[in-house]
């Protein structure tokens, strides 16, 4: 069992050309935490865990996972989880899952197995496997993704509005398995969404960044008690009220 | 500048390689480029490439123009009476996939060596792909659009004015393009086999003769005078779509 | 003869229709004997099994489709390969993009004059036709698969630490392989194109030959024959390619 890490983000800055995405981000995520993050529509939140990812370089400042800082894509601490999914459409549920240690070398007895057990932890344990991407609904292709991530055992979950393109009922359900997860494995994650509830709903902290360049507006603990997916957290005043704090601090930035 | 510089590299890589291929020589009676300008500029000079290629376009606006007016409509009706379409598909299918410089013979058999001949291969090789793209289009309608008009109350006129056609439009254009490109193969081809006039005869006298730089040279003038007319048309395509850019 | 290739998906109990009411009109047509240029279907069919035969037919086939191989198989080789080096590199595309479509677009049977000074009379002449009318359709389907790529997908495996080589190979080629296959389709089919443009000017070897020489010497249902056989021919190179589409393109 390898010890669980947190992330350090120092005084990041990120611009394409003349566009500043990012101006000077700092935001401590600790170890095991469950960290969401909200902002308007274009303020650089996927840029922003795509240098965590380290897909993007950082103009200025820097990026820490657990004690390693990040100088490249490929680092074995944190995995992604897209929007779109991004599965391979002539891969099987199983040879998706199975990718990214593919892509690390590993010898294909241990992939498959590992590909299983991430499989079974999501919820799609046996037919499923053999299935095509087109084959799935898109709860099922998430789930693959999820899959795919955490079959190569990282400390860090890093998710892009992974429930956006999914219908309500199945992205309760998504949630509520994606807590049960986090809480089994203790991973540390960092979620965007467009989602007040689902920011509220799911996370520890929220932190809401400002309109382009995006910067660190505030940040909102969350209180509620877990398991939040067994004691039935949406129905209570607390829930509503912190939403609504939420959407007076959105509200008032624009 | 930059761009410019790099597009015309491959030409100048192009002209150096025939400059050397000329210079071993790689075949007798190679000429160098320069042989081939000195022709061409010859040619032109003499009037005998104009005319050559009067002739050449005479039976082009013949041949391609007949393919517009039968094609295009033959193509709308393809789209709107469904029947009509998948009956016709299937022969449309079959004149895509067929090599159409087979039926050259029957057709100089038919009508003769003559310019009629020449237009009647131009359509052959055209038609098919202008009717086969208008075709297209109509089919590729998006049904929102139709259903949305039709909510309004649209009649059918209407509907096939204000959205059927304008929704076709661009691959009707498209399917003029690339009807132009084959009209000039099919041209090249058939007075390359007929032989009696126009840019063909010129190349084949002129090889017959072993004048190989005159040839080079018509060769050469074919190909950017067919340059020319695609990138005229796709500019009149460019700007009839405005709308797309956006 | 009836070509019962399907040439489209669409080809169903109409394209039968279709195929078996051309038949019938054309036979009428012919027996009617309105002109000698219009020999009955059934005729023709009398002289396409006389040519079979004799060997005519298999001799010219045999010509025509070592020429096609000898031009198709370097054309989609060196295609493809130029079509994901310009996919993938921009300064390439940048460079050479304007020039292969344009060559797309040319009457290239111009150039078989210049083939000949070059080679000679020769079936040479016929392979390099086939390579030219077929390789600039590959390269730009091949370079549009390429650009098609999702770029999440290309995200995704460089986050699991994916170099140029496992992109390549994992990610890009198995995206764009629909699109080389459409792009060898379509090439082959262009092929045949060149394959009897060449032929037939050059008038030396393969169906092409047979082309010119019935039309010489008027054997109408000879003619109608052999095209007949050069449409199958393009209708079995190009339902060739697209079984090979169905094996390897199983998840769509
Ligand atoms: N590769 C790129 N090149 C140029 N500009 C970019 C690039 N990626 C992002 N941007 C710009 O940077 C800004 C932030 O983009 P980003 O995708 O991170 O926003 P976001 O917060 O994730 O938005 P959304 O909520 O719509 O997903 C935007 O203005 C975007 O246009
Ligand atoms: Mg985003």
């Amino acid at each position: 069992m390898s010890a669980t890490l947190g992330i350090a983000i120092e005084r990041l800055s990120k611009s394409f050309g003349a566009v500043q995405a990012l101006a000077d981000i700092e935001i401590q995520v600790k170890a095991g935490e469950f960290l969401a993050l909200i902002g308007p529509s274009g303020c650089g939140k996927t840029t922003l865990l795509k240098c965590v990812a380290g897909l993007l370089p950082a103009d200025a400042g820097r990026i820490v996972i657990g004690s390693r800082p990040v100088s490249g894509p490929g680092g074995r601490e944190a995995s992604l989880v897209f929007q779109d999914f991004a599965l391979l459409p002539w891969a099987t549920a199983r040879e998706n899952a199975e990718f990214g240690l593919l892509l690390r070398g590993a010898p294909a007895a241990e992939r498959t197995e590992a590909a299983r057990r991430a499989l079974a932890k999501v919820g799609l344990a046996g037919s499923f496997e053999q299935a095509y991407p087109a084959q799935l609904s898109g709860g099922m292709q998430q789930r693959v993704g999820l899959a795919r991530a955490l079959a190569v055992n990282p400390q860090v979950l890093l998710m892009d509005e992974p429930f956006a393109s999914i219908d309500e009922q199945t992205r309760r359900i998504l949630q509520d398995d994606l807590l049960r997860l986090w809480s089994e494995e203790r991973k540390t994650v960092v979620l965007v969404t467009h989602s007040m509830e689902e920011a509220i709903y799911l996370s520890d902290r929220v932190v809401v960044l400002s309109p382009r360049p995006g910067r660190v507006h505030r940040v909102l603990d969350v209180p509620l008690p877990r398991p939040r997916e067994t004691l039935d957290v949406r129905a209570s005043g607390e829930f509503a009220r912190l939403v609504d704090e939420l959407w007076q601090i959105l509200k008032k930035m624009q | 500048m930059k761009r410019l510089l790099a597009r015309g590299a491959p030409l100048a890589a192009f002209l150096a390689l025939w400059q050397w291929a000329a210079w071993v020589p790689i075949s007798f009676n190679f000429p160098t480029p320069w042989q081939t300008v000195v022709a061409l500029a010859e040619l032109l000079g003499s009037g005998a490439l104009l005319q050559a290629s009067a002739t050449s376009l005479q039976s082009l606006v013949l041949g391609f123009g007949a393919a517009i007016l039968i094609g295009v409509p033959l193509g709308l009706l393809m789209g709107v009476v469904r029947g009509v379409g998948r009956v016709a598909r299937v022969y449309l299918d079959l004149l895509i996939a067929l090599p159409t410089a087979a039926l050259i013979p029957l057709v100089i058999l038919s009508f003769g060596i003559n310019v009629v001949s020449s237009a009647v291969i131009i359509f052959v090789f055209s038609a098919p792909f202008i009717t086969m793209n208008a075709y297209g289009g109509v089919r590729d309608t998006r049904p929102r659009l139709v259903e949305m008009a039709r909510a309004f109350g649209a009649s059918w006129g209407k509907l096939f004015t204000r959205i059927v056609l304008p929704s076709a439009l661009p691959m009707i254009l498209a399917g003029l393009r690339l009807g132009l490109s084959r009209a000039f193969l099919g041209l090249i081809v058939a007075e390359l086999l007929l032989s009696p006039f126009g840019l063909g005869k010129l190349i084949m006298n002129s090889r017959s003769m072993f004048e190989h730089d005159k040839m080079f040279a018509t060769v050469a003038w074919t190909l950017v005078l067919a340059g020319i007319a695609l990138a005229v048309l796709a500019r009149l395509e460019a700007r009839l779509l405005r709308w797309r850019a956006a | 003869m009836t070509p019962l290739v399907a040439p489209e998906p669409a080809f169903g109990r109409a394209g039968f229709a279709a195929i078996a009411g051309l038949l019938v009109v054309w036979e009428i047509l012919g027996r009617l004997e309105l002109t000698m240029f219009v020999p009955s279907a059934s005729s023709v069919a009398v002289a396409w099994w006389g040519l079979l035969t004799d060997g005519t037919l298999l001799r010219s086939a045999g010509s025509s489709f070592g020429s096609l191989l000898k031009g198709f198989v370097p054309a989609a080789l060196l295609g493809v390969a130029l079509g994901l080096a310009m996919g993938r590199f921009r300064t390439l595309r940048e460079v050479l993009d304007g020039w292969i479509n344009a060559l797309m677009s040319a009457p290239l049977s111009a150039l078989v004059p210049v083939l000949i000074a070059l080679f000679g009379v020769r079936d040479t002449v016929v392979a390099a036709t086939v390579f030219l009318f077929s390789f600039f359709v590959i390269v730009v389907n091949t370079m549009t698969g390429v650009r098609g790529t999702e770029r999440s997908l290309v995200e995704m495996a460089r986050s699991f630490g994916a170099g140029e080589a496992a992109l390549f190979a994992r990610i890009y080629l198995p995206a764009a392989l629909p699109a080389i296959l459409l792009g060898l389709r379509l090439g082959a089919v262009q092929a045949v194109k060149g394959m009897v443009v060449g032929e037939m000017l050059i008038s030396l070897v393969g169906m092409g030959e047979r082309l010119i020489y019935y039309g010489n010497t008027f054997l109408i249902p000879e003619l109608y024959a052999v095209i007949v056989s050069v449409l199958l021919i393009a209708l079995l190179s190009s339902t060739l390619v697209q079984s090979a589409e169905r094996a390897l393109v199983k998840w769509k």
